[in-house]
């Protein structure tokens, strides 16, 4: 019987092109549409390359002070000081890493410039993190202790540094910035929308210029949490948040006091949120309002415009019902008719935008728009896509179908 | 008032010619109540469409209130159409998204009336065929024999001299198909030329002339009475 | 006619309904990509008000080095102008052009209070970025000691706080402890690149042995290479053992505040125009169709003395209708943007990107609407009355 519906569908599709495209057209665009902006999202929020234990880590990224008199606030992120005291304390997390956020650096070759980004690291930052190392290894505990000169490097900045050298570049020299650090490893590049584990350059944090010793709580580093399993995630917040409420106040901080403090221990999503959520709750909403309304526009519009061709068309094909319909077909088999073709030219929709969509995913990653980025159409963005193909292909089925079934033999013939 | 000479349709598709008029010359004249007859596919309705102007002749010429149509563009066939003739057809042809009114006002938005000079002449239309009391109506909510009647309103609204009929009882039962030939009939007396394609004998006999095709092809045309309400 | 096509339209509103939802989704999804448009093209059309060729950017930062820092940062300014290589030399603030740095607070004269950037610079900024005063002076050394420290305004910051007045020598409020006496105006400052708004902003005075602003821009002969750069910068690190020394040219920090505004409207620009295609594809079916079911009516009206092109005419105004209908229902809400003032946009530009997306629907609608049209106003109505 279904075998017999899609046949029958197949014939109709192939017995008006034009409308099969427009339909095919607007499936195709909206899943494409769909698919590229999911997999943008898994690309920012999901666990991948180097952070591949992000399901189960928590961020502290940033801390607020104010002085709740004067309603002055300062805000970023905090010291290594703080981390060490509060966050490296902390029993239940299996380890906490420490990080600087990005900072910058030039380093000279041969009359070129090449920019670096730069971050100063603990050991433990190397454990919390999934950094495949190509040549050498991270430092340990043992050279950061020593004050030791060295660092870890990505394979791009290899090619670009030591353009020529064939061998391995561990132990050969780096000159950033007048000081000559010794190269201790090579890893592969992550891609800089991961702002937390992307750099050109890692050193340890006891090398020159890291501001590791800066007293207060605010400062340049963030921290990592890594919990032993995702389950303990809320503990492990409890624990910090008890941990920062034991911080006396009010403080001074270069100059400004304040009354209270506000950091937290995030996950990657609300972490991320939390940069875009400073404002009042009313702009917020406004502004998150107006987002879903043009996101709405965007999805809602192929919709509108496949349900109106659909219904335009069935009434074409209302003599087709008025003949099925007088030979005794029940209204209910034809229902079913419309329905399966709907779903069946969606799903060939969804094929095109499948196709379309790794063509686009493609270009991304080798266009160097985002470097090193890796989006790639996972099962997750395959299941939703295929899921709203099937929402749209009843949505824009069953209301006309409904409209088909309900009229009258003699309309229908007329017609 | 309709000259029709040495007319010849014929219709062509990729394989096959089908001559539907042979040579037929007809001469209508003004106030004459004209039926024709013929079996179906005798070319009745083809004739009436190149009389309305709807159709063109394949060969021969019309003429219509003395004017050879020949050499005429769209644009003066069109305005022809909308001054000197009015349609009637089988199945009603009302538009189902408009009022009765507003079916009525039709022929006169192709013209420069005013919008309520539209609103009273369709007004007067409609009471000549008894509508006045059904204007905000539409045709859905109508009988047969009212629909007809709305179409002879819209017929006869920008007052034309000719009327051609297509039918015009065939979608009746024969008690509204009689009130319809009242109808046509008392429009004949006020001075309307019409022409009427039928198969019922019993209204062709009612009507002053009677021709009748067959093959495409003119066999006979008898003058049943010479009661004219205008002669020429 | 008009009230003719409004009846059919509105007796047909059921069959409509889904079409005018369709062509105000579109004006909806046009107003907004448009308003994006028309405020960068506004925006961009304004002169940036200062060059940025050849200006290259030197960043030090002082990491645990708190020792005298205000003298070694004299003693680099003095180095820097030593080179044959630099033509003019500035102090700034950490807010340089192009730079992601903001900083801004508000300011009053009387009761005019505005939200202005602050850039703070010293007396060669003007000569380095080639900034020309409009009105009054720019600073000299003189206005490190006066007693209401100097600053100048540009145009932006002159018209919302002075408005007709002649701000020179006039007194600014930043807070009830200070004020500044405006010595100085400039016209276009576009700090963040060419697609920023002329926001209102004033120039505050660097003082000689201040260790806060750091930056300098360098204003270098044409063609100096990174040979020279690299010489620079081992010249300074050299100076200030333990501090980051950091060069950045204008041009690429310009090129990424470009990209920053662009990639959305691209991106923005090319879904809208798909879906427009999609719209415009389906709109021309659904007309098609539309017409297919409409033969009879054709016919008649054929009969009744419609001409060819009273048929065409017919068959777009009733589109036109339509799309008119829809967009005003779309105005509904388009105009709240303005009146709500959701994004702190002038109301100007919304009205121009409505009036723009309003022209983009009609055509759209016409292209779509005139081939099924013609079809229409061909169809022979002997053929369309055609009784079965």
């Amino acid at each position: 019987m279904i075998l017999n519906y899609i046949k029958i569908a197949w014939k109709v599709l192939l017995r008006h092109p034009f409308y099969t495209f427009i339909t095919l057209f607007g499936i195709s665009l909206t899943l494409t549409v769909l698919m590229v902006l999911t997999s943008f999202l898994d690309h920012l929020f999901g666990t991948h390359y180097p952070e591949g234990k992000r399901d189960r880590s928590l961020y502290i990224t940033r801390m607020m002070q104010m002085d709740t008199t004067q309603n002055g606030r300062n805000m970023g992120p905090v010291s290594f000081n703080f981390l060490r005291d509060y966050a490296k304390t902390l029993k239940t997390p299996e380890r906490v890493g420490i990080s600087t956020m990005m900072g910058f650096a030039n380093t000279y070759i041969n009359g070129k410039r090449i920019k670096l980004n730069t971050k100063y690291t603990d050991a433990d930052f190397w454990y919390v993190t999934d950094f495949q190392f190509l040549e050498g290894k991270p430092y340990n505990e043992q050279n950061i202790a020593n004050g030791e000169n060295v660092v870890v490097i990505t394979d791009d900045l290899r090619k670009q540094y030591f353009e020529d050298s064939d061998g391995s570049v561990v132990g050969k020299y780096i000159d950033i910035e007048n000081i000559k650090y010794r190269v201790i490893g090579v890893t592969k590049g992550s891609p800089a929308t991961r702002p937390y584990t992307y750099s050109d350059v890692y050193f340890p944090y006891t090398a020159p210029k890291s501001n590791y010793q800066s007293e207060g709580l605010r400062g340049m580093y963030v921290g990592i949490v890594l919990a032993k399993d995702k389950a303990d995630i809320p503990a492990i917040q409890e624990e910090f948040n008890s941990a920062v409420s034991r911080i006396s106040l009010p403080r001074t901080e270069n100059g400004f006091k304040f009354h209270t403090i506000k950091v937290g221990a995030n996950t990657y999503l609300d972490d991320f949120l939390g940069n875009f959520l400073q404002g009042e709750e009313t702009r917020r909403t406004i502004f998150f309002s107006i987002i879903g309304f043009i996101m709405l526009m965007i999805m809602g519009l192929p919709a509108i415009n496949l349900v109106n061709v659909n219904v335009s068309r069935i009434l074409e094909r209302a003599s087709e019902i008025g003949v099925r319909k007088s030979f005794g077909a029940p209204s209910r088999a034809l229902l079913w008719q419309f329905i399966i073709e709907n779903i069946f030219i969606t799903f060939i929709g969804g094929l095109v935008a499948l196709l379309l969509s790794f063509l686009i995913i493609l270009l991304i990653n080798t266009s160097g728009w985002i470097a090193y980025a890796d989006l790639t159409i996972n099962f997750n963005v395959f299941a939703v896509s295929m899921g709203v193909c099937l929402v749209f292909g009843l949505l824009s089925g069953v209301l006309p179908a409904m409209r088909m079934s309900k009229m009258k033999i003699v309309d229908a013939l007329k017609a | 008032m309709i000259k029709l000479q040495n007319i010849e349709k014929v219709y062509r598709t990729s394989s096959i010619e089908t001559l539907a008029l042979n040579n037929v010359n007809i001469h209508i004249r003004k106030g004459e109540f004209v039926s024709i007859m013929g079996p179906s596919g005798c070319g009745k309705s083809t004739l009436l469409n190149i009389m309305g102007l709807l159709d063109e002749p394949s060969k021969g010429t019309v003429e219509i209130g003395g004017k050879t149509v020949d050499q005429y563009h769209d644009k003066a066939l069109a305005r022809l159409r909308n001054e000197k003739l009015g349609f009637i057809f089988q199945s009603f042809h009302l538009i189902n998204d408009l009022s009765v009114l507003d079916n009525v006002e039709i022929p006169l938005l192709y013209r420069s009336t005013s919008a309520r000079e539209r609103r009273e002449l369709a007004q007067q239309a409609l009471e000549k065929v008894g509508l006045s009391n059904r204007m905000k109506h539409f045709p859905k909510e109508l009988s047969g024999g009212q629909k007809q009647r709305v179409a002879i309103a819209r017929a006869i609204v920008g007052k034309p001299e000719i009327i051609l009929a297509d039918e015009p009882t065939g979608n009746l039962d024969s008690a509204m198909g009689n009130e319809i030939l009242s109808i046509l009939q008392n429009l004949n007396k006020e001075g309307a030329t019409i022409v009427m394609v039928t198969h019922d004998e019993s209204m062709a006999k009612r009507t002053h002339r009677l021709i009748r095709l067959f093959d495409g092809t003119q066999v006979t045309d008898s003058i049943l009475s010479t009661n004219l309400a205008t002669g020429v | 006619m008009l009230r003719h096509l409004f009846k059919l339209i509105w007796n047909k509103k059921k069959a409509h309904s889904l079409l005018m939802v369709e062509i105000w989704a579109s004006f909806m999804v046009l107003f907004g990509v448009l308003s994006l448009i028309v405020y960068n093209v506004r925006n961009y059309v304004e002169p940036i008000g200062f060059d940025y060729e050849d200006r290259w950017i030197l960043n030090l930062s002082n990491n645990q080095d708190t020792l005298a820092v205000g003298d070694k940062v004299a003693s680099i300014y003095q180095r820097l102008n030593q080179y044959a290589e630099v033509e003019e030399v500035t102090r700034t603030g950490s807010n340089t052009p192009f730079s992601m740095n903001t900083m801004n607070n508000s300011v009053s004269y009387k009761d005019a209070k505005v939200l202005t950037n602050f850039y703070p610079v010293d007396e060669n900024y003007a000569q380095t970025m080639n900034l020309p005063v409009t009105a009054g002076r720019w600073f000299n050394k003189a206005d490190a000691v006066s007693k209401h420290e100097a600053i100048v305004i540009n145009d932006a910051a002159r018209e919302k706080l002075f408005g007709a007045e002649n701000p020179i020598g006039k007194l600014v409020k930043r807070d009830d402890k200070l004020y500044w006496r405006v010595v100085g105006i400039v016209d276009n400052f576009k700090a963040k690149g060419e697609f920023m708004s002329d926001e209102p902003g004033l120039f505050t005075f660097i003082k000689d042995k201040n260790a806060w602003e750091k930056e300098f821009i360098l204003k270098v002969k044409p063609g100096t290479d990174a040979n020279f750069e690299a010489k620079l910068v081992k010249d300074i690190a050299g100076m200030v053992k333990d501090w980051n020394v950091e060069v950045t040219y204008m041009t690429d920090s310009r090129k990424n505040q470009h990209s920053l505004t662009l990639v959305p409207v691209v991106i923005f620009l090319v879904i809208c125009s798909f879906l427009l295609v999609n719209v415009a594809l389906g709109l021309f079916g659904i007309l098609n169709l539309n017409i297919a079911k409409r033969r009879d009516e054709i016919g008649l009206r054929r009969a009744m003395g419609a001409t060819e092109k009273a048929v065409t005419r017919q068959f777009l105004g009733e589109i036109w209708v339509l799309a008119t209908i829809s967009m005003l229902l779309g105005l509904l809400f388009a105009v709240q943007f303005p009146l709500l003032n959701v994004f702190d946009i002038e109301g100007g530009i919304y009205l121009v990107a409505m009036a723009l997306a309003m022209g983009v629907v009609y055509l759209i609608v016409t292209l779509c609407a005139w081939y099924p049209s013609q079809q229409a106003s061909r169809i022979h109505p002997a053929v369309a009355l055609h009784e079965e």
